[in-house]
């Protein structure tokens, strides 16, 4: 086993097990902190996948910031262990699940079945001998990156800027109101 | 099926199965939670299993594109978790619970 | 990320360098409680602990027996798990984020090269940027599962401080890889050697002197003063130590905490500070560069001196691991002598200047470096 092998093992173990305890954990704040667990685990399989740039931009905004939120919105509710988790109904989630299954098995059965092949670039092209030597040589791709943002998405980019400064605009004008029209006090 | 290369060498197929599997896990967290908190933690979840087969296109088809799209993908996610929580803080000023089941006050 | 080595020496040398860098940044604390205590008491006109041992630096080894010795407590209504957790957890970011920091130049044994830091990460200033914002779960972990109020509004306040002087550290920081054009620590480094040297808009400046070196500073003074600032509150410091007003929260997300439990909080917090040192004086100071010496110059006098290439690699390292510390201890004293010196803010001053004061400026910083960047590239003046 190569040190990639083991490495990708050991992270798709840790995240798949803390997506799992986002789902299960009853306590909320634990279904937090496995949350910022799996992101941390993300955030270390970008890293595997020379997007090294990629791995800290998640660690910054994700763990840095997001879950932040989740955790201080989550500890000024200070909801204890919940009465009512899960939803009801033992015919419906039943139902839940097996479509949950069902979906689960289909997407890995095709993937599996289907793309038989590592890399979707035929194995003699030239593309593919310069995917193996980046591989190979674990390269930082953050130059590219920065060139394609920057030059072919450039309006994406200043789009999603426009698009925050609404949101923030939006957030605070939220969390400011009152109530509305259900307003009590 | 069960070779040992499929430990050993590892392929776009080994993320992407990653990421199906990570998807379903957060799907699952929408359709049986119930804790408004928790169903935002879950489509997080699911934005980050996409997320994560972009990378793996990425890398695999030398294409930087994927990245960029992760790019966008995170910073819409940090918006709707901005917006969904402070949804959130003003449903539970309302009826002091995130439960989901009070949603139906949203009716006429 | 760079390889732990080929060989069995070079994957047991790194290893060990790993444990010794991390007990290095351990082993520093005691040295700066005593540095903290005794000058407070200098700062104050007073002693400070001077009884145990020479000049009291023994202190530290009978409080460090105190605290072992202390009851193992946990509050009745709190989260027993998230309370043991969270003081262990502030020592992870706090050393991790420690270790990408270059100490000195690589040493070369023979075959085999060795980076006096604990690993190389070619994205360095993003990740320690990445960990170093987890410090903010220790806070809320420890304060939500002491489950008092005074420990969850310390924490809340904490958490706050942090995230929001992070907008104004990382913006400082864009202003440094804009001038470097790299992520990487040690690139940077390299890039200060060497006299001051200014070129663009078709002129080349270059010092007259070697006594003036091309270090950061010149090229971003706002940002060196915005991330020194960001850098005081991030590391929860005063002025900036709202977390744990004394005056009005006890102590803070740690009000629960006594004995050993405290004392890796402690640990943490020191971790931040010299965190915040050691990127001051890699972004700005030069590094482990010595002004008026290139590496290459130390590397060439050792070589005379010794006539052996492996003593003079280990004469180089060591000359500017000395240099390295010395920047890195200045700027500790500074955390010290400004700890004891100023008062703390109030919480809404604390955020105006996070939010409508230093978030402009480091906005302006990155607006003015990136234009003068572009012009110096573009045009030509005579």
């Amino acid at each position: 086993m190569s040190m990639d092998a083991v490495l990708f093992w050991f992270l798709s173990i840790v995240v798949i097990g803390a997506g799992l305890s986002v789902v299960l954990m009853s306590n909320p704040i634990y279904s937090a902190l496995s949350l910022v667990m799996t992101m941390v685990g993300v955030a270390a399989l970008f890293a595997t996948l020379n997007a090294y740039f990629l791995a800290g931009v998640q660690l910054i905004v994700y763990t840095g910031a997001v879950m932040v939120l989740f955790v201080m919105v989550l500890m000024l509710f200070d909801l204890k262990r919940e009465l009512q988790a899960f939803s009801r109904g033992k015919i419906t989630g039943f139902f839940k699940i097996a479509g949950v299954g069902v979906l689960a098995g289909l997407l890995v059965g095709v993937i599996t079945f289907t793309t038989q092949k590592t890399s979707l670039i035929a194995e003699g092209s030239p593309l593919a001998a310069d995917i193996a030597a980046q591989a190979a040589s674990g390269a930082d791709n953050t130059k590219i990156l920065s060139e394609n943002l920057f030059l072919k998405n450039i309006l994406g980019f200043e789009l999603l800027g426009v698009l925050l400064l609404v949101i923030a605009i939006g957030v605070v004008a939220l969390s400011r109101s009152k109530g509305g029209t259900h307003a009590r006090d | 099926m069960l070779e040992t290369s499929m430990f050993s060498e590892i392929g776009l197929n080994h993320y992407l199965v990653l990421s199906a599997l990570l998807f379903t896990i957060g799907m699952a967290g929408i359709l049986l939670r119930r804790n408004l908190i928790v169903v935002l933690m879950s489509i997080e979840l699911m934005l980050n299993a996409v997320n994560i087969s972009f990378v793996a296109f990425s890398k695999y088809n030398m294409n930087s594109e994927g990245q960029v799209m992760v790019f966008f993908v995170m910073t819409i996610a940090a918006a709707e978790a901005a917006v969904g929580l402070a949804i959130i803080v003003s449903i539970f000023k309302r009826f002091k619970e995130v439960n989901i089941r009070f949603f139906e006050h949203l009716k006429g | 990320m760079s390889s732990m080595g080929t060989t069995t020496f070079e994957i047991v040398i790194n290893l060990v360098k790993t444990v010794l860098i991390f007990l290095m940044m351990v082993q520093a604390v005691p040295i700066l409680v005593w540095l903290e205590r005794r000058g407070s008491g200098f700062i104050q006109n007073r002693f400070g602990p001077n009884r145990v041992g020479p000049l009291g630096l023994v202190q530290l080894l009978a409080d460090a027996v105190k605290f072992l010795n202390k009851e193992d407590f946990v509050p009745d209504k709190g989260n027993r798990f998230l309370f043991y957790a969270a003081p262990v957890f502030a020592l992870i970011p706090a050393a991790v984020a420690f270790m990408a920091i270059p100490m000195s130049t690589p040493l070369t044994v023979g075959d085999s090269t060795f980076l006096i830091q604990g690993y190389e990460v070619n994205i360095g200033i993003v990740f320690i940027l990445g960990i170093s914002a987890m410090a903010v779960y220790t806070m809320l972990m420890a304060g939500w599962g002491s489950s008092s109020k005074f420990s969850l509004m310390g924490a809340m306040r904490a958490a706050a401080q942090v995230i929001s002087y992070e907008l104004a550290l990382g913006l400082a920081i864009v202003g440094v890889i804009l001038v470097y054009g790299t992520f990487n620590l040690t690139e940077m480094i390299v890039a200060q050697q060497g006299p001051l040297r200014f070129s663009g808009f078709g002129f080349d400046f270059v010092a007259p002197t070697a006594f003036l070196p091309n270090w950061g500073i010149f090229f971003q003074p706002l940002g060196a003063i915005l991330l020194f600032c960001a850098a005081f509150a991030e590391s929860n410091r005063l002025p900036f130590d709202l977390a744990e007003g004394e005056a009005e929260l006890v102590a803070g997300f740690h009000t629960e905490y006594g004995g050993f439990k405290m004392l890796m909080f402690f640990i943490g917090e020191y971790g931040h500070m010299m965190i915040a040192a050691g990127l001051m004086t890699t972004f700005y100071f030069g590094g482990y560069g010595i002004p008026g010496w290139t590496t290459q110059e130390v590397y060439a006098a050792g070589l005379s001196m010794f006539g052996n290439e492996t003593a003079a690699s280990v004469f180089n390292t060591a000359i500017h691991f000395l240099s390295f510390n010395i920047k890195f201890a200045i700027f500790l004293w500074i955390f010290i002598h400004v700890r004891w010196t100023l008062p703390r803010f109030r919480y809404d001053q604390l955020m105006d200047i996070g939010w409508k004061t230093m978030l402009p400026w480091a906005l302006f910083n990155t607006i003015l470096t990136a234009t003068v960047i572009f012009l110096a590239s573009q045009y030509i003046i005579g």
